[in-house]
């Protein structure tokens, strides 16, 4: 029975995720297996990476995949990929139970105890000096206490590595406001991964030369 | 290279994402004569760094197995229910139609019964009022008082042209009926004034003859024989239990 089922999956796995969707919404419940599998990792990881919680995660997981099966005939292929559709989908869920759950409050913040992980900028690299599951922590939680809109962009374009293109879909907006969201995000992460005592030396949060 | 033009170009070049090579080479020599610029893109590159680690942690990361489950449950749950639902939706309407039918039929019939049961008393209810003295008019009162009250609803009227006939064979008093037989009398049928509907002159009332100046047929819409414009015609006017003139027939 499980042989049959994955030699019929396996036929199907050349097909793209817009027929695997029109299959599903036909009632092919291997379509809809293919495709969730071919796709939940990326937005478990998404949600994961936004809220910090694998609860969440799992709830906005299952959440996109019952809306797919509900409302899955909106997807308009002009308007973008499934995956940046189903990824929309999820920011949407994402956001929503973050403001339901009054976590957008930034974990951080600029007086964040756990912050001041990276030694200030030196000949030498500040993570050389940290452990690496350290410095994926303080990583972690710096981008987590991004406000929102510079976090999807972090977590979209350097941690599911997407396309600026494909980010301006899911996100509904320009390239051009991706590109300049990344840069101040990243320039934020900057901030929050210097130490406190480098902030109070030199009286400012950004470094910047204009020789 | 300026420092400026570096600082919108450092995340891209952090990331390995420059656009030409020309400018990712100017870049780099800025780099190189610029110390903070350097710092500036050590910093950027400890990031990037510090960020592809995160992203390699959570690369395996992924729903647990069990959402898997739930979902192809709910899938295999929709996809069997609906037909279901849809065949019961298909019962409901057939037995909607099958009581709807029943209920036109049963609505029929008792209106077939209470329309004969009904016949008898409207005969009795309508009798002939015209042949009682205190309901006849006045010789000394013109017959243009009658007309006042029909005249004053006439612009109310729906049509002028037409007069509206009432088919109803219980809007004619039954006495009325026996009149125009008994005196060879021709009248037109009663037309409803225009604040009344055809239901409500089967309420009955009493029948006053008149006599109208020949214009107020035109005025519901009849023909007017100029050559006996200044003659009057005889009408019927049926004044309901409120004393309200309700309709109007002309005679001849």
């Amino acid at each position: 029975m499980t042989n049959g089922l994955n030699w019929r999956m396996n036929l199907k796995s050349d097909l793209s995720d817009s027929e695997l969707l029109r299959s599903m919404l036909a009632g092919d419940e291997e379509a809809l297996a293919l495709l969730y599998r071919r796709r939940q990792g990326g937005i478990f990881r998404f949600a994961l990476q936004m809220s910090g919680s694998k609860t969440i995660a799992e709830d906005v997981t299952q959440e996109v995949f019952l809306f797919l099966m509900r409302e899955g005939h909106v997807f308009d292929p002009a308007r973008g990929s499934v995956s940046a559709f189903l990824m929309g989908v999820a920011r949407n869920h994402v956001l929503r139970r973050l403001r339901v759950e009054h976590l957008l409050a930034p974990l951080g913040d600029d007086s964040d105890d756990d912050a001041p992980f990276l030694h200030p900028s030196s000949d030498l690299c500040p993570l050389d000096d940290l452990t690496r599951a350290e410095t994926i922590e303080s990583v972690r939680k710096a981008v987590l206490s991004l406000p929102s809109k510079y976090r999807e962009v972090v977590v979209l374009c350097e941690l599911q590595d997407i396309s600026y293109g494909e980010t301006a879909e899911i996100l509904g907006c320009a390239i051009g406001t991706v590109r300049s969201r990344l840069h101040r995000a990243r320039a934020l992460l900057l901030e929050k991964l210097r130490p406190v005592a480098a902030v109070e030396e030199t009286g400012s949060a950004t470094v910047r030369c204009f020789a | 290279m300026n420092c400026q033009r570096f600082e919108n170009v450092v995340s891209e070049l952090a990331r390995g994402q420059m656009l030409a090579a020309e400018q990712r080479g100017e870049a780099l020599a800025h780099s190189e004569t610029c110390e903070k610029c350097a710092a500036r893109l050590r910093d950027e590159e400890m990031l990037t760094r510090g960020l592809q680690s995160l992203a390699a942690e959570m690369e395996t990361l992924g729903a647990p197995a069990a959402v898997e489950s739930k979902l192809l449950e709910a899938f295999r749950t929709r996809h069997v229910v609906t037909p279901i639902a849809s065949r019961r939706s298909n019962a409901s309407y057939w037995a909607a139609a099958i009581a709807a039918m029943l209920l036109i039929a049963i609505s029929v019939v008792v209106f077939r019964w209470s329309n004969s049961a009904d016949e008898p008393r409207e005969v009795v209810k309508q009798t002939e009022p015209q042949a009682t003295p205190e309901n006849k008019v006045p010789e000394n009162k013109p017959a243009e008082q009658f007309t006042a009250g029909v005249q004053e609803h006439e612009d109310l009227l729906p049509q002028r042209v037409k007069p509206k006939r009432v088919r109803n064979s219980g809007v004619r008093p039954a006495s009325a009926q026996l009149a125009n037989h008994v005196n060879n009398e021709i009248a037109t049928d009663f037309i409803p004034l225009s604040y009344m509907s055809a239901a409500s002159l089967q309420e009955g009332g009493q029948i006053v003859r008149v006599q109208l100046p020949r214009s107020a047929l035109a005025n519901f819409g009849l023909p007017v024989n100029m050559d006996r414009y200044n003659e009057r015609v005889k009408a019927d006017v049926l004044f309901g239990v409120d004393g309200r003139a309700q309709a109007i027939r002309f005679v001849q």
